[in-house]
């Protein structure tokens, strides 16, 4: 459902949005059911004529008690573990391990502009064939890439909705991640941090190329050149 | 009977003025002061700029030239180099304005801005610098007041940290990096013939005394 809204485009995108919608599903169920024992408890024993309005207090039998506090109250426990072993399983695979990666590219922040450092042909960093570009990613589809995100000023997040990827840049700090995109075409990069007034005006693109795209892109002498965005 | 709509619309607009948004004239340099507002938050109030965020002064500098390279860093033909910092945060800041006629009027607001003298920051010898100068003068004028025809600007008083910073961008290629900023590649081979850092910051100095 919440690829209707954004498209998922990296190996790891659906695991994310499977914790978002079993977060939903387990809170939303029992939102609804505690909303509407709550109102159904008050219509029940509700004042009627000649009747007082009833109510539990310490006096109500310990059956009573029980089935209504402590039976929900293991259940949520049960959903509380199991949304806490579907959390760390997705933590870990995003965040904490890394894949054997196929190429590594260098992202570094500042107010108000992304700069990427691109392996260029032979696929290694800091050599001669780097490509450098400001406000413009390029990956190859189906690729692992390891980046390698930098600050030089102040706090800014990297963020590829369609990855479902979200990194604080933090100056002074260089924070290893990985995707792997999925899906070709052009999407957005955002700074998700407040970084200052041109914090609303900091985008970037990201450009998933099929191997065609990024052989041609890669070939483009302007590269080598001189700086045309 | 006041529609529901009718009283919202009025509590939006009383909202707003009670805001304290300013209302935008439609041209001329009093559009440019309201405009100018979003450059405010680095050049200063009164064009002065400042060294803690790098902004240079802008206060009276000819509105050409503003106007050309507020133009420059919306094309990318300024600000658009990986290693360019200052550019890099004056680039996006540009595309704010999209209309070309309100850049015309910022340029000439702040054009209109009495030039502010800064505090001299850098320790060049000015004496050594003023000899250096000659090369400088024959763009920039024995006064350094500029010369329109020849795309080079007025660079008397400048502020001596701004001097050098952009000597360096030009002499590095970071600056000028584009062979279709034609004024900008001028600039660059002159700024490669001045030897080191030390030259640079003493021809700051005499150019900050103009």
């Amino acid at each position: 459902m919440l690829e209707h809204y954004m498209k998922q485009g990296s190996s790891y995108a659906s695991h994310i949005d499977g914790l978002v919608w079993m977060i939903f599903l387990m809170v939303g169920f029992w939102f609804l059911f505690a909303e509407g024992m709550f109102f159904w408890l008050l219509w029940r024993y509700r004042k009627k004529p000649g009747e007082k309005a009833a109510y539990f207090d310490e006096h109500a039998e310990h059956k009573i008690k029980y089935n209504w506090v402590e039976i929900p109250h293991r259940l949520i426990l049960v959903c509380d573990v199991a949304l806490i072993v579907g959390a760390i399983s997705v933590w870990t695979e995003v965040k904490i391990s890394m894949p054997q990666t196929d190429e590594t590219v260098r992202i570094t922040a500042q107010q108000w502009a992304w700069t990427f450092q691109h392996a260029g042909p032979d696929g290694e960093l800091d050599t001669m064939d780097d490509i450098t570009t400001v406000d413009e990613l390029h990956v190859q589809l189906g690729k692992t890439y390891k980046f390698e995100l930098a600050s030089k000023d102040v706090i800014h997040s990297f963020s590829v909705p369609l990855f479902r990827l979200k990194q604080d840049a933090i100056p002074g700090r260089v924070i290893t991640g990985w995707f792997k995109p999925t899906l070709a075409g052009e999407f957005d990069v955002q700074c998700t941090e407040i970084c200052g007034i041109g914090h609303g005006i900091m985008p970037a693109k990201l450009h998933v190329d099929t191997p065609e795209e990024y052989a041609a892109w890669l070939a483009n002498p302007s590269h080598y050149l001189a700086y045309h965005y | 009977m006041v529609s529901v709509r009718s009283t919202l619309v009025a509590l939006a607009l009383a909202l707003t003025a009670a805001s304290g948004c300013t209302e935008l004239p439609a041209s001329g340099v009093a559009r440019g002061q309201v405009l100018y507002t979003n450059c405010e938050q680095c050049h200063g109030k009164s064009g002065e700029g400042s060294t803690l965020v790098q902004a240079p002064p802008i206060a009276g500098l000819p509105a050409w030239y503003i106007e050309a390279q507020f133009l420059h860093f919306q094309t990318g033909l300024r600000g658009a180099h990986p290693d360019d910092v200052e550019g890099l945060k004056m680039r996006p800041m540009s595309r704010t304005v999209k209309d070309p006629a309100d850049v015309k009027v910022v340029a000439e607001y702040v054009a209109s801005l009495p030039a502010v003298k800064t505090e001299a920051t850098m320790g060049g010898d000015a004496t050594k610098g003023q000899a250096a100068f000659a090369t400088c003068a024959a763009c920039h004028g024995a006064d350094g007041q500029g010369n329109p025809d020849l795309k080079a600007p007025k660079i008397a008083g400048q502020a001596d940290w701004y001097v050098v910073r952009q000597l360096t961008k030009f002499k590095g290629g970071v600056r000028a990096y584009d062979p279709a900023d034609t004024a900008g590649a001028t600039m660059k081979g002159i700024a490669g013939t001045i030897p080191d850092e030390a030259a640079m910051r003493d021809l700051a100095a005499y150019i900050h005394t103009l």
